[in-house]
């Protein structure tokens, strides 16, 4: 291949490549442009203009005050804030947590094993939407399972938790939702990754001596690593864009408290015409999430350096 | 490594395969383990269990049971009402027509500029490379505001084609990053024979390269119509007329309309979850293959 000719002609073969390329480039491109880069561009531009939305109605610059607005003014974006923080942390325990121990379990031959893995990954297939009426149906102040088992175990206090209507407990309530929908996803990556650990090296482990746990601890976990960084990215970047669920058990409320970046950014936007301060949050949101898969990208491309 | 290329059943464990794996330890601690694993299972299966009890009872009996009761004479009268007050068949069909359109057009787009990154790495292709694969991580929320104006802009709003456009945009970048790592473990030694037989790029591209990477195509066409069926936020903005709904957005017009028809409600849900879980319980070993391929690459 090119690789033996001399230096001015590959590159001139190279730049002749990049032509012939182009026509497989061009469409994905063009799409990606207009749909991801073009929106993302304006965005950006729109973040420092103040505009309801309008077609016709004329945007006015206004610098930085859309974000001096939001971080200083407007209370609804720091409650939001904190809860996608608060997301984003939950996210990066329990699902995680669980589906790992789960994968652990379930990589071992074990009796109905298959049964156990397809009605752990069924939730994460269904539309996020359709699992947020499902709970909101389960978490039902008058009908649902709180009333129900308050009743039967006669706890009348249980049958008074407003599961969804509560301040302090409603987040947590949808965040339950979230975790049986997306423990299977992570489940099953992690049981691709334990493919990866060396049946060898247990073995070796546990003829010296070696209980389960640090097996698990000393050569499990090493060699799951990369599995754990790309699940850990998944759950973040799924987690901090988390949108569905909320609207469909909670919209953000009671009183915001269950508000969170993509919702806000959203609301702003399209539901109250603020588009300035709309944009600034989705800015926000945008940078937060590049400020984490940078350095992930970073550490993909290394790998495949190797 | 592990990739696309193991056998996709690897994963779906073949019981025939011994594996001394784990099975040290006294036949007590697998019981406990085994019993565990089975209360949560009973667990994860309550919520759906619930759901189903829900949609086959009648109003005054849901009103007045427990949710866990079981529905002694099963009534379908919620799932024929469901049907015609949430437009059942045009939603789906709705859903359907973008989905068929959206996942193979934008595969094959994904595809091509896969083939170009992998095969023909003109300079800079790593560059190009990553510049796509940024754009997996777009919040769709963080762009949707412009996204709403680009497509009202172009009189495109409330129409299939409208949500199809957008929906390829942000499906490539990890449908591109995903296929370039796959095309790049086809050897090269199979481009080069086919060069020096004079085959052009397109005949390499469609000849060689993609009947090759079918498990990795079906793999992602099959996660892919699921993603697109379930699709919630882009739909919201950009399809407002209810004619032009599709069926995450009409789960949600439902329960805003009859809010307080909870039979109807939840047969409505569960017969738009019934797709998805047709489409998975045929196509289970392909969520396992790309769950592969994006645990390796992802």
């Amino acid at each position: 291949m090119t690789t033996s000719t001399p230096a001015p002609r590959r590159r001139r073969a190279r730049r002749s490549l990049f032509l012939r390329a182009l026509p497989f480039l061009a469409p994905a491109l063009v799409a990606y442009v207009v749909f991801v880069i073009a929106p993302m561009v304006e965005s950006i531009r729109l973040s420092f203009f103040s505009w309801n939305g309008f077609q016709g109605v004329p945007q006015e610059f206004v610098g930085i005050d859309n974000y001096v607005k939001i971080f200083t003014e407007d209370p609804v974006f720091w409650r939001a804030f904190g809860n996608s923080v608060i997301w984003v942390v939950l996210s990066l325990i329990f699902p995680l947590g669980i589906s790992l121990l789960l994968a652990v379990a379930l990589n071992r031959k074990l009796f109905g094993r298959n049964l156990f893995r397809s009605v752990f990954y069924i939730p994460g297939v269904l539309a996020s939407i359709a699992v947020a009426n499902m709970w909101r149906w389960i978490y039902n102040p008058n009908y649902g399972i709180g009333q129900s088992l308050g009743k039967a175990l006669d706890l009348p206090w249980l049958a008074d938790v407003q599961w969804l209507g509560d301040q302090n407990i409603a987040l947590y309530s949808v965040f339950v939702a979230f975790i049986w929908q997306s423990v299977g996803t992570n489940m099953v990556l992690f049981l691709a990754g334990l493919q990866g650990v060396q049946k060898e090296h247990l073995e070796a482990a546990r003829i010296d001596g070696a209980n389960a746990w640090q097996v698990f601890r000393n050569v499990t976990l090493p060699a799951l690593r990369p599995t754990m960084v790309v699940v850990t990215v998944l759950t973040f970047i799924g987690s901090i864009k988390v949108f569905d669920l909320i609207v469909g058990m909670t919209n953000g409320g009671p009183a915001q408290q269950t508000q969170v970046l993509a919702l806000w950014s959203y609301t702003q936007s399209l539901v109250n015409h603020q588009y300035g301060t709309g944009n600034a949050i989705a800015v926000v949101l945008l940078v937060i999430t590049f400020a984490i898969v940078i350095p992930y990208m970073a550490w993909n491309a290394r790998q495949e350096d190797r | 490594m592990t990739t696309l290329t193991a056998p996709p059943a690897r994963l779906a464990a073949s019981p025939r395969r011994r594996r001394r794996f784990g099975s040290q330890g006294s036949d007590y601690a697998r019981i406990g383990l085994w019993i565990a694993l089975v209360v949560t299972l009973i667990i994860w299966c309550l919520p759906l269990v619930f759901i189903i009890f829900t949609s086959l009872k009648t109003e005054p009996q849901i009103l007045g049971e427990p949710v866990f009761s079981l529905p002694t004479t099963p009534d379908f009268g919620n799932y024929a009402q469901a049907v015609q007050d949430g437009n059942l068949w045009q939603v789906g069909t709705n859903s359907l027509i973008i989905a068929l359109i959206k996942v193979p057009v934008g595969l094959a787009i994904s595809a091509a500029a896969a083939f170009a990154l992998a095969r023909i790495r003109f300079r800079r292709h790593r560059l190009v490379l990553a510049a796509i694969a940024i754009g997996s991580m777009v919040p769709i929320q963080a762009v949707i505001a412009p996204l709403f104006q680009i497509i009202n802009g172009a009189g495109l709003l409330s129409t299939d084609i409208g949500v199809i456009l957008p929906y390829i945009g942000f499906g490539l970048p990890y449908q591109t990053f995903i296929l370039y790592g796959f095309f790049r473990q086809i050897p090269d030694e199979l481009d080069e024979s086919a060069r020096m037989d004079g085959a052009s790029y397109f005949r390499l591209f469609w000849q060689i390269i993609l009947p090759l990477s079918r498990p990795a195509l079906a793999a992602l066409f099959i996660l892919d119509f699921v993603a697109t069926w379930n699709e919630y936020g882009m739909a919201l903005v950009l399809l407002q007329d209810q004619g032009s709904w599709t069926v995450p957005l009409a789960i949600q017009g439902f329960t805003s309309q009859f809010t307080s028809s909870y039979g109807p409600i939840n047969a409505f849900t569960i017969m738009t979850m019934l797709p998805v879980l047709i489409v998975y319980l045929l196509f289970q070993r392909y969520f396992v293959s790309g769950a592969f391929a994006g645990s390796v690459k992802g």
